[in-house]
């Protein structure tokens, strides 16, 4: 927190308290500072004909990611991290199109995105409790998940015998603008609900307190098994609505529906200010500004004029920067 | 200061790639989708296309499509279209119902290149070949009825056989990709065993051996092949390979067969004329001509400029085009001189002029039955 500093003469030294605000928030405002200058490239070289397509464009490309890194956001806190994270996305969206075509309609769909659901939480369960009860870290699990839900997606794919699998339906409004306006109502609706769990309830405190220093926490009565398993399960509730919203961008799935997309929100939450190690320092907003961010990055560096076979080094070169740069202590690298 | 260091080169790196492109005068700009982003292939239709911009005052962007990932495919699709392209050539057959949306929201029209769009043909015909942003595809060789591939894999092996005779191929097996990705695949093999069955009947004395299929080692999951290949396979001459042979060679030549056994493949990988016909394993190779791009990229032009071929379909279609296909020394060697292997516009079926007099809005005597002819003459034989 700023400080106000007491001169000899009795005067409070307004800069110092400024310098100890920036220094206390370098990874907010850094953050916030990506995102803002991410915002006016965009307005600068988005300014043509194809302004709404392309603002709408983000908009779809973010909503999954944001979706996603604000139920990581609960396990990240931890100072966890989940690696399966995009396969189970990609088995959730398969599994979605089999159900919904198979009983077809709306109640297909439906009944896809319970399912779906119990799955996701249920796995979420038992990322949880699995590496408290075995003593693991809990990558582990998440690895042991990864791998099993790589082979779950190759073997559905395998058995309709296609590469790639379609919805019968459509369920994505015609109108492209309606589908935005529907993916943002879905984003602020669970921005809003995950910001309050997090900040104002045991879920948000808890997992922050974990993170912050695990042995206190359990010696203030914090039970470690039952936050940590309804923080997986906040992540599993997350990767449930993400994998709908991705449905319904795409309408399809593939062997590689979901690849990369672990790394991706750890990128999104790091670009947005998420300290790796977790702690009371984590924050919500984290999700949506890394984001969104990183969305933007991408849309910027295409209208630039940036070759497209140069975005993911250029990209890379601009990650390392704010590693650099929000890099608290001369011996870290990653922001802790 | 080393990070207002790290900042200002970082900086400087981005805008220097960024701003003259950005700056540049506005073009007809077409993105192409392509497999990878490397090898011979990539370098010939990148260097056919390069020729193309003057002529066709037309810009060229690339982008590299996942061959299983949707959303992604959709991602780099709307990347392009941010990035002003007019018209798109895609080589996968994914995510078409989301990704013509994209197109018919920012008006951009697609079109398909080294892809025979069949899942689209089978599933979703509406959806795509009568949808007016879809201006049809070429195949990588053939497609639908006009598939012969497995005739050709035959046609190769007697040739062979007939250029040696001492050493003759008599007992092969044969490898594919798995039927989800590739059925077709399935058809070659089914053709090359019909001929051999009736060659076999014809020439009791020349019979050629096929082993039996064994899913567990002759599908390759895109992988190179299993050594345990040649324990399920003893005593064979040769490798019949109806995907590409990248995948079966480097493991005859760690198995140490590739001096004594030969390989019939599909595709053609960077180096493979250096053990090609009498210098190696390889016997016989097939590719498409990068030119062929030419199907789409000409629908794609008459779109934007807001003309068509007098006699263009209803529908958009898929077309097969011809292949280049080598199976003998003399073959190879023509195909050293095409675009290629010298990544030269000069060694090219067609020059800028010609892909320009092929477009309706250039020529008012260009038809769609010229463009669909274009198709059937690049072959090993018609190599300049």
């Amino acid at each position: 927190m700023a400080e106000n500093v007491k001169t000899a003469a009795g005067k409070t030294d307004e800069r110092v308290s400024f310098a100890g605000f920036i220094k206390n928030h370098i990874f907010d405002l850094t953050a916030y500072a990506g995102l803002a200058v991410m915002v006016i490239l965009f307005l600068i070289f988005n300014s043509g004909p194809r302004f709404m397509y392309n603002l709408s464009s983000v908009i779809q490309a973010a909503a999954v990611y944001s979706i996603l890194a604000l139920g990581a956001v609960f396990i990240y806190s931890m100072g966890f991290m989940d690696v399966s994270l995009g396969q189970q996305v990609g088995v959730y969206v398969i599994l979605m199109i089999l159900i919904g075509n198979a009983i077809g309609g709306v109640l297909g769909i439906v009944v896809g995105f319970i399912a779906v659901l119990a799955l996701a939480l249920l796995c979420g369960a038992i990322n949880g409790a699995v590496s408290i009860f075995l003593g693991l870290p809990s990558i582990v699990t998440s690895l042991f998940l990864m791998f099993f839900f790589t082979g779950a997606q190759y073997l559905m794919m395998e058995a309709t015998g296609e590469n790639t699998i379609r919805l019968a339906q459509t369920i994505r409004p015609a109108d492209r603008n309606t589908y935005s306006l529907m993916l943002v109502i879905i984003i602020a609706v669970l921005a809003i609900i995950g910001g309050y769990v997090f900040n104002y309830t045991k879920l948000g405190k808890y997992t922050r307190a974990i993170g912050a220093n695990k042995t206190t926490a359990q010696q203030s009565g914090i039970s470690l098994v039952k936050w940590q398993v309804f923080g997986y399960m906040a992540l599993g509730f997350c990767i449930a609505v993400g994998s709908f919203v991705m449905l319904t961008r795409t309408g399809t799935a593939g062997k590689g529906t979901g690849t990369g997309y672990a790394m991706d929100i750890m990128i999104c939450l790091i670009l947005g200010g998420m300290p790796l190690k977790g702690g009371m320092k984590s924050k919500i907003s984290s999700a949506l500004v890394g984001a969104f961010t990183y969305t933007l990055l991408s849309n910027v560096l295409t209208t630039m004029g940036v070759p497209l076979n140069w975005i993911n080094f250029v990209k890379a070169c601009i990650f390392l920067l704010i590693v650099l740069l929000t890099c608290r202590k001369s011996k870290g690298i990653l922001p802790r | 200061m080393k990070k207002i260091i790290s900042l200002i080169l970082v900086l400087a790196m981005v805008f220097a790639v960024a701003v003259p492109s950005a700056f540049a005068a506005r073009h007809t700009k077409i993105g192409i989708g392509l497999y990878s982003d490397s090898g011979a292939g990539n370098d010939a239709v990148k260097a056919f296309l390069k020729n193309l911009e003057p002529t066709l005052d037309c810009e060229f962007v690339y982008t590299v499509l996942s061959t299983n990932d949707e959303a992604l495919n959709l991602t780099k699709v709307q990347e392009l279209i941010a990035a002003g392209c007019d018209g798109i050539i895609i080589t996968m057959d994914s995510s078409m119902d989301s990704i013509l949306a994209e197109c018919r929201d920012a008006g951009v029209y697609l079109g398909g290149y080294l892809c025979d769009f069949d899942s689209s043909f089978r599933n979703n015909y509406d959806g795509v070949f009568k949808n007016e942003n879809f201006v049809g595809a070429v195949a990588d060789g053939g497609c639908g009825d006009d598939i012969k591939r497995g005739y050709d894999f035959f046609d190769s092996v007697i040739e062979y056989n007939e250029r040696n005779p001492e050493t003759p191929v008599r007992h092969v097996a044969m490898t594919a990709f798995p039927a989800f990705a590739f059925p077709y695949q399935q058809s070659f093999i089914a053709q090359f065993n019909e001929k051999v069955e009736e060659y076999n009947a014809a020439n009791p004395d020349k019979a050629i051996e096929v082993d039996p299929f064994n899913d567990d080692t002759d599908i390759l999951m895109f992988r190179a092949m299993d050594s345990t290949y040649f324990n399920k396979h003893p005593g064979i001459d040769a490798i019949v390979s109806v995907c590409s042979g990248s995948f079966v060679y480097p493991t005859m030549v760690s198995a140490g067969v590739s001096n004594t056994m030969k390989l019939f493949a599909a595709g053609y990988n960077d180096g493979d004329n250096a053990v090609f016909g009498s210098k190696g394993a390889y016997q016989m190779e097939i590719i498409s001509p990068v030119e062929a791009i030419v199907y789409p990229l000409v629908l794609l032009l008459n779109k934007i400029n807001g003309v068509a071929f007098p006699d263009q379909p209803a529908d958009a279609e898929r077309k097969s085009s011809s292949v280049l296909l080598m199976n003998s020394d003399e073959d190879m060697a023509k195909f050293e001189k095409s675009i290629y292997l010298t990544a030269n516009a000069a060694d090219a079926f067609l020059s800028a002029e010609e892909v320009l007099n092929l477009t309706a809005y250039a020529n008012p005597n260009a038809t769609y039955a010229g463009l669909c002819d274009v198709l059937e003459h690049m072959t090993i034989d018609d190599l300049k």
